[in-house]
C-alpha cells in the first residue's frame, strides 16, 4: 500500500495550482498550495514535504530562486519544475542546483502521478 | 578702243585721268621742287581742296611749319635717293579731321630726265582701328598672348602672360618657351590644343593649356608667326580634383547611407522579432496555465467518471486532443518567434534521427510508407535536440499531409503508394537532412510562397510551419533548401553545419 505524500504545490496561477492539487487528492495525498516563491520557501521552513512541484514565473520571489534556497537549509528537498517556457537560463539553473525534473506545461497529469507514486512506494 | 585712243594724244590723256580718278586711292604727284604737279580727285577730297587750289603749292601753304619740315626732309630724300618711302603719317584735312594714313612715296624720272615724286595715301583709320582693338582684346583677354616671328623671336606678349606667367620680356624667345614647357622644337608648328606643365624661370610650375594658332603668314615676305595663348588651368585642374573627390566622397557616403538604411532595417526587424518574441512567450506562458489546469481537470474527472459507466472517455480524449493541438500552436509561434540561440550539443545524428522517425511513422495512416536512408557514417553533428526534432516532425506531417490530408488514404492528386524517405547525408562542411515525399508536389507560386509566414495551402494550420523550420535551421547557423514540382513530390533539406557556428541571436 502507497504511503501518504506530503506535497507542495507552487503556481501563481490558481487553478492551475488548484487543478494539480485535486490530481494528488484524488490519490489520498496531503497537498499545500503556495502562490509564490516566497510563500514556498515559507512552507518548506515551516513543513516537510516528499515532493514539490514548482512553477518557474512567479511574482515576489521566482520557483528557481525559491529552489536554490530551500536547497540551502534542505538540501534532500525534491523539487521538479513546470514552466509554460521551456528554454530559459532559469531553468538551466535550477538543473544544475539538482532539480528532480522539468515538466511542461499543460503538464501531462500521468507523467507528474508516476513521479508521486514512485516517491509513495 | 585702247587703240584708237592711243591715236590720239589728247584724247588717252583724259582717258589716264578719268581711270586715275576712278581709283579708291589719293594719288598725287610733286615735282623735283615738293611742288603739286598733279592730284586726284581722291587726293583732292583727302586734303580737301580742289586740285586748282593743290597746283603749283607745296606742303608749306597747307601743313605747320613743323609738319612741312618733316615731310620736305622725306620728300626730298625720295627725290634724290630714289628709295621707297612707307611711312603712316597722320593726315590732317581742312575739315579738321585727322585721319591716319599709310603714305607711299616713290620717284619717277621721265626719259627727258625730269624727276618727279609719285604718291599715294591710304586711309588706314579702319585698319587702325580693328589693330587697337586686337590690341585692346589682346591685353584684356584673362589669359597669356605671345607672338613668336619664326626667327624665334617675340614680337608680343600682352601684360597677363608677363604678371602670370613670368614670361614675354625681350630676353625671352620661343627656345625659352620650349624650355618653359618642356615641349619640342616643332612646336608651335600646326594649331594645336594642349595640357602641359609651364615651369617660369622662377621655378614656379603649374598646369597650362597651351593653343597655338600654328605659323600663320601675318608679315610680308614670306615670314611667319604664331599666336599662342596660355590659359592657367591648375585651379580647373584643382576644381577637377576636388569635383572627384567630392564625387568620391559622395560615393561612399551613398553607400555608407545604405549600409545604415540596411543596418536600420534589421534592427527594426530584430526589434520587432524580439518585441513578437516576448509577446509570444508571454501568450504561452498565459495560454498554457488555465491549458494545464483544463488538461489536469479533464484527467481527473475522467478517472473519476472511468468506473461508473458513463462513457465520456472519448470526450475527454478530444479535450486532451485539443489542448495537444493548441499546444503545438504555441510551440510553432515560440519557434517561429525566438530570437534566443539553440543549445546544441554534438551528437549521433543519425541514431537520434532514426528513433525520432520511428516514433513519429507510428502516427501517420498506415497506407504511408516510412523509411530511412542515413550516410552520416557516424559523424557527431552539434544540433539541439528539441527544436531539430519538432522541426523534423513538422516536416514529416507535412509530408503526410500533403498526401493523405487529415484521413488515412491517398488524396485523388497524391500517388496511391505514398512514401516518406528520411536521408542523411554529409555534404562539404554540412550535414543535409532530406524529408522527401512522393505527394502531389507544388507549383513554382506556392513554392515561392511556402516560406513567408502565415501562408497555408491547408484548412487548418497557422502558416508558420515551415517558417519555424527554416527559423530552426538558421538558429544552427544553417539553412532550409525547398526542391518541388507539380507531380514530382517534394523534398525539404535542412543543411546544419557541422562545425557549431550558431547564429548568434538569429533575426
Amino acid at each position: 500500500m502507497a504511503r501518504q505524500l506530503n506535497i507542495l504545490v507552487v503556481d501563481d496561477d490558481a487553478e492551475n495550482a488548484a487543478s494539480i492539487a485535486d490530481l494528488f487528492a484524488a490519490d489520498n495525498h496531503r497537498v499545500i498550495i503556495a502562490y509564490d516563491g516566497q510563500q514556498a520557501v515559507d512552507a518548506y521552513a515551516a513543513h516537510k514535504f516528499d515532493v514539490g512541484f514548482f512553477d518557474v514565473m512567479m511574482p515576489v520571489k521566482n520557483g528557481v530562486e525559491s529552489f536554490l534556497e530551500i536547497r540551502h537549509f534542505n538540501p534532500e528537498a525534491q523539487i521538479y519544475f513546470m514552466t509554460g517556457y521551456s528554454e530559459s537560463e532559469l531553468l538551466d539553473r535550477a538543473r544544475a542546483g539538482g532539480a528532480m525534473g522539468v515538466f511542461s506545461k499543460p503538464t501531462d497529469p500521468i507523467q507528474l502521478l508516476d513521479i508521486v507514486e514512485k516517491q509513495a512506494a | 578702243m585702247l587703240e584708237s585712243k592711243r591715236k590720239n594724244e589728247g584724247d588717252y590723256a583724259k582717258f589716264l585721268e578719268q581711270v586715275i580718278d576712278s581709283l579708291p586711292v589719293p594719288i598725287y604727284v610733286k615735282d623735283a621742287e615738293t611742288r603739286f604737279v598733279f592730284s586726284n580727285k581722291h587726293h583732292d577730297a583727302l586734303i580737301g581742296r580742289s586740285e586748282d587750289e593743290l597746283i603749283g603749292k607745296s606742303d608749306a601753304d597747307f601743313y605747320s611749319a613743323d609738319a612741312t619740315k618733316v615731310f620736305f626732309a622725306l620728300d626730298m630724300n625720295v627725290i634724290k635717293t630714289g628709295e621707297v618711302s612707307i611711312v603712316e603719317e597722320i593726315n590732317h584735312s581742312t575739315d579738321g579731321i585727322a585721319r591716319p594714313v599709310a603714305s607711299h612715296k616713290a620717284r619717277m624720272v621721265l626719259p627727258d630726265g625730269s624727276t618727279y615724286l609719285v604718291g599715294t595715301n591710304f586711309d588706314i583709320t579702319e585698319i587702325k582701328k580693328r589693330e587697337e582693338q586686337y590690341r585692346a582684346l589682346a591685353e584684356t583677354v584673362p589669359v597669356g598672348v605671345i607672338q613668336f616671328e619664326e626667327n624665334g623671336s617675340v614680337s608680343f606678349a600682352n601684360p597677363l602672360l608677363l604678371a602670370s606667367f613670368n614670361f614675354g620680356t625681350e630676353e625671352h624667345t620661343l627656345s625659352s618657351f620650349h624650355e618653359a614647357l618642356g615641349k619640342p622644337i616643332g612646336f608651335p608648328g600646326d594649331a594645336s590644343r594642349q595640357e602641359c606643365e609651364l615651369t617660369d624661370h622662377k621655378g614656379h610650375s603649374r598646369r597650362v593649356l597651351v593653343i597655338s594658332s600654328g605659323w600663320l603668314y601675318l608679315a610680308k615676305g614670306g615670314k611667319r608667326s604664331a599666336i599662342v595663348s596660355v590659359v592657367d588651368i591648375s585651379e580647373n585642374a584643382e576644381l577637377k580634383r576636388i569635383n572627384d573627390e567630392v564625387s568620391r566622397l559622395n560615393k561612399d557616403l551613398a553607400s555608407s547611407v545604405q549600409q545604415l538604411k540596411d543596418a536600420q532595417e534589421a534592427l527594426v526587424k530584430k526589434g520587432r522579432m524580439e518585441q513578437m518574441g516576448q509577446l509570444t512567450a508571454t501568450i504561452a506562458h498565459e495560454l498554457r496555465n488555465p491549458m494545464g489546469a483544463i488538461r489536469t481537470a479533464a484527467f481527473v474527472l475522467g478517472r473519476k467518471l472511468q468506473d461508473k459507466g458513463m462513457g465520456v472517455e472519448q470526450q475527454v480524449q478530444r479535450i486532451n486532443n485539443g489542448i495537444g493541438r493548441c499546444d503545438a500552436i504555441i510551440t510553432q509561434l515560440l519557434d517561429f518567434s525566438r530570437t534566443k540561440k539553440v543549445s546544441a550539443q554534438p551528437g549521433d545524428l543519425d541514431a537520434w534521427l532514426v528513433r525520432i522517425v520511428e516514433e513519429e511513422a507510428k502516427r501517420l495512416a498506415d497506407c504511408i510508407t516510412v523509411s530511412c536512408v542515413l550516410g552520416l557514417g557516424g559523424q557527431m553533428v552539434p544540433f539541439d535536440q528539441t527544436r531539430l526534432q519538432r522541426a523534423i516532425i513538422n516536416l514529416i506531417s507535412n509530408a503526410s499531409e500533403a498526401m493523405v490530408g487529415n484521413g488515412d488514404k491517398p488524396l485523388e492528386n497524391s500517388s496511391a503508394e505514398p512514401r516518406i524517405e528520411v536521408a542523411t547525408l554529409i555534404e562539404g562542411e554540412f550535414a543535409i537532412i532530406s524529408v522527401t515525399d512522393n505527394g502531389p508536389g507544388m507549383s513554382a507560386e506556392v513554392l515561392a510562397k511556402t516560406r513567408d509566414p502565415l501562408f497555408t495551402t491547408k484548412s487548418f494550420g497557422t502558416g508558420l510551419g515551415v517558417p519555424a523550420i527554416e527559423q530552426i535551421a538558421v538558429q544552427h547557423g544553417g539553412e532550409l533548401q525547398i526542391k518541388s514540382s507539380p507531380g514530382e513530390g517534394a523534398s525539404f533539406i535542412l543543411r546544419l553545419p557541422l562545425v557549431q557556428q550558431l547564429a548568434e541571436e538569429a533575426a
